[in-house]
């Protein structure tokens, strides 16, 4: 049997539950060349300069290395649909035997200058500086939504923090930001839900198998898509006031989004809203019950959940990898030579537990002054979603510790998803003694 | 007092502040940002999650003591 590579280990699902110590392992080395020719980069200062190097791009086209798929990864160009969270919503339309894929990826896996027009438009009608309090507003919202899952658990002594919990109140606001009608809710989960199994391709999975699922997905894609198109008609028919209408009617200086962009950028934000959050609210439940001291202490101050929330981005963050960038040059870094082309694989969570960038790394530390994380990457692609996500788990875990009494774990460590990329518990079963008002 | 210094040297004009606490941050245009450096007492969550939320962590939050200030300043700093 071949020797897998560190990275390689990374993806494998054995070892979901705590990759940190690979992780540890690859930034011995920050740049590592993969035998598919990719390359993956592990240390903090080298993952800040290609996030802020021109020469990275997010537009997996511009590839030249297209004979092996890295593992885990596809770049085969024929396949119907490619999309890999968080670059997801980068999708292509179905082709025939041999000829060229049309693609119409979102602006996550663009390059300047279309990039930050098309992130322009869609931030218009999202926040500054058009609608500045569009997420500081749903704050009220989102305490009423967090209670109201917490009064479902009153008389269990048993709760899935996933399902119970972490799960309802992401998608619950994406679907209310996009406009979705509450009765269609349930087959957008299971969309999204099988669109991320069909692309997160576990590399110990046949071929056959891993086709299989891709083609799949790709038709999962495309129902989402064709989902998306009814539900902008009708938006377009009869706006309201959510950020779809906004995207349809109310644009700014770049003009009307176009209609391919307005489909991918409404697929990835639902994705995205259903695939993220829930991971870090999830973290956050989990690490809290691993440090019962610091749950104690966030019930006695809930303030401290501001900072609480920066330290689990860099300890437990939902994104842990970003799969697909790609070399517009050869780039020279920490004495490796990417050559242009090249798959560029960016191991976020490996960067925000450097030793050589943050003190005593792998303690979790709410006090923590000096966190610049990689939790929502940066550069020109930071986040679109982080205003959001960081505002729905500060609520989410305010609301859960100052609610649930005595909670502790019903066993460590949980089950987890199979994404390394987008890395997170699939169950986390918790005990109480009971729910306060 | 509720005090705010941005580096604006450090700034890279992410918005994250504005999202954060809407009436204390704006955006001029696309690269310029400004801010009440002095907001009301009862903004601090808003301000202290505007603070946490900046990429390139620029924001500073200070308390100002009125009656040391009238004496020749004193402030400490929270960030
Ligand atoms: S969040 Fe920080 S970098 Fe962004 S605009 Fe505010 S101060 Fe500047």
């Amino acid at each position: 049997m071949i020797q897998q590579s560190l990275y390689e280990q990374v993806l494998d699902y054995a070892n979901r539950a705590n990759p940190y110590p690979l992780y540890a392992q690859l930034r011995q080395t920050p740049v590592t060349r993969q035998t598919d020719g990719s390359y993956v980069v592990s240390t903090y200062r080298e993952i800040v300069s290609l996030l802020h190097d021109p020469r990275i791009g997010s537009d997996f086209r511009k590839r030249s290395v297209h004979d092996r798929p890295p593992a885990g990864l596809s770049t085969n160009k024929e396949q119907a649909f490619k999309s890999q969270v968080p670059e997801v919503g980068t999708e292509a339309s179905a082709s025939n035997e041999g000829s060229e894929t049309e693609v119409v990826p979102s602006f996550i896996g663009l390059d300047p200058p279309e990039h930050d027009r098309i992130r322009r438009q869609a931030t218009w009608p999202f926040g500054p500086p058009h609608k500045p309090g569009r997420v500081a507003d749903m704050e009220s919202e989102l305490i009423c939504l967090a209670n109201r899952q917490i009064d479902t658990m009153k008389g269990k002594s048993s709760i899935d923090i996933v399902e119970d919990f972490a799960y309802p109140i992401p998608v619950t606001m994406i679907s209310k930001l996009l406009g979705v009608p509450p009765e269609d809710q349930a087959r957008l989960h299971a969309l999204s839900e099988a669109i991320i199994e069909g692309i997160d391709l576990d590399p110990q999975k046949s071929q056959e198998e891993r086709k299989r699922r891709q083609e799949q997905s790709g038709q999962t894609f495309k129902d989402l898509e064709q989902y998306m198109e009814a539900l902008i008609e009708r938006h377009r028919k009869h706006p309201g006031s959510d950020l779809l209408s906004g995207l349809i009617t109310d644009y700014g200086p770049d003009g009307p989004m176009a209609q391919p962009d307005i489909v991918s950028t409404a697929s990835l934000l639902l994705i995205a809203g259903h695939e993220t959050t829930v991971n870090l609210i999830t973290n956050g439940m989990l690490t809290l019950l691993r440090h019962p001291d610091v749950l104690e202490r966030l019930r006695r101050e809930p303030n401290l959940v501001i900072r609480l929330v920066e330290e689990l981005l860099r300890y437990e963050p939902p994104v842990q990898i970003l799969p697909n960038r790609v070399a517009l040059a050869d780039i020279t870094i920490a004495g490796t030579i990417i050559q242009k082309g090249s798959p560029v694989i960016l191991l976020l969570a490996s960067g925000s537990r450097d030793p050589a960038r943050f003190h005593d790394p792998d303690k979790f530390d709410p006090d923590r002054r000096d966190n610049m994380h990689l939790g929502f990457g940066c550069g020109i692609h930071y986040c679109y979603g982080a205003p959001l996500a960081r505002l729905e788990t500060q609520i989410a875990l305010t609301e859960l510790v100052r609610r649930l009494e005595n909670p502790r774990l019903a066993y460590d460590q949980p089950p987890y998803r199979q994404s390394a990329t987008l890395r997170g518990p699939r169950h986390l079963i918790i005990e109480i003694d009971g729910v306060k008002d | 007092m509720l005090r705010i210094v941005v580096d604006l040297n450090r700034c890279e004009s992410y918005a994250q502040c504005v999202f954060a606490a809407p009436t204390v941050f704006w955006m001029k245009d696309e690269e310029s940002l400004e801010y009440d450096y002095a907001p009301d007492d009862s903004l601090l969550v808003q301000v202290e999650r505007a603070a946490a939320a900046c990429p390139v962590q620029a924001i500073s939050i200070c308390w100002l003591d009125e009656q040391l200030e009238q004496q020749g300043g004193n402030h400490s700093e929270q960030q």
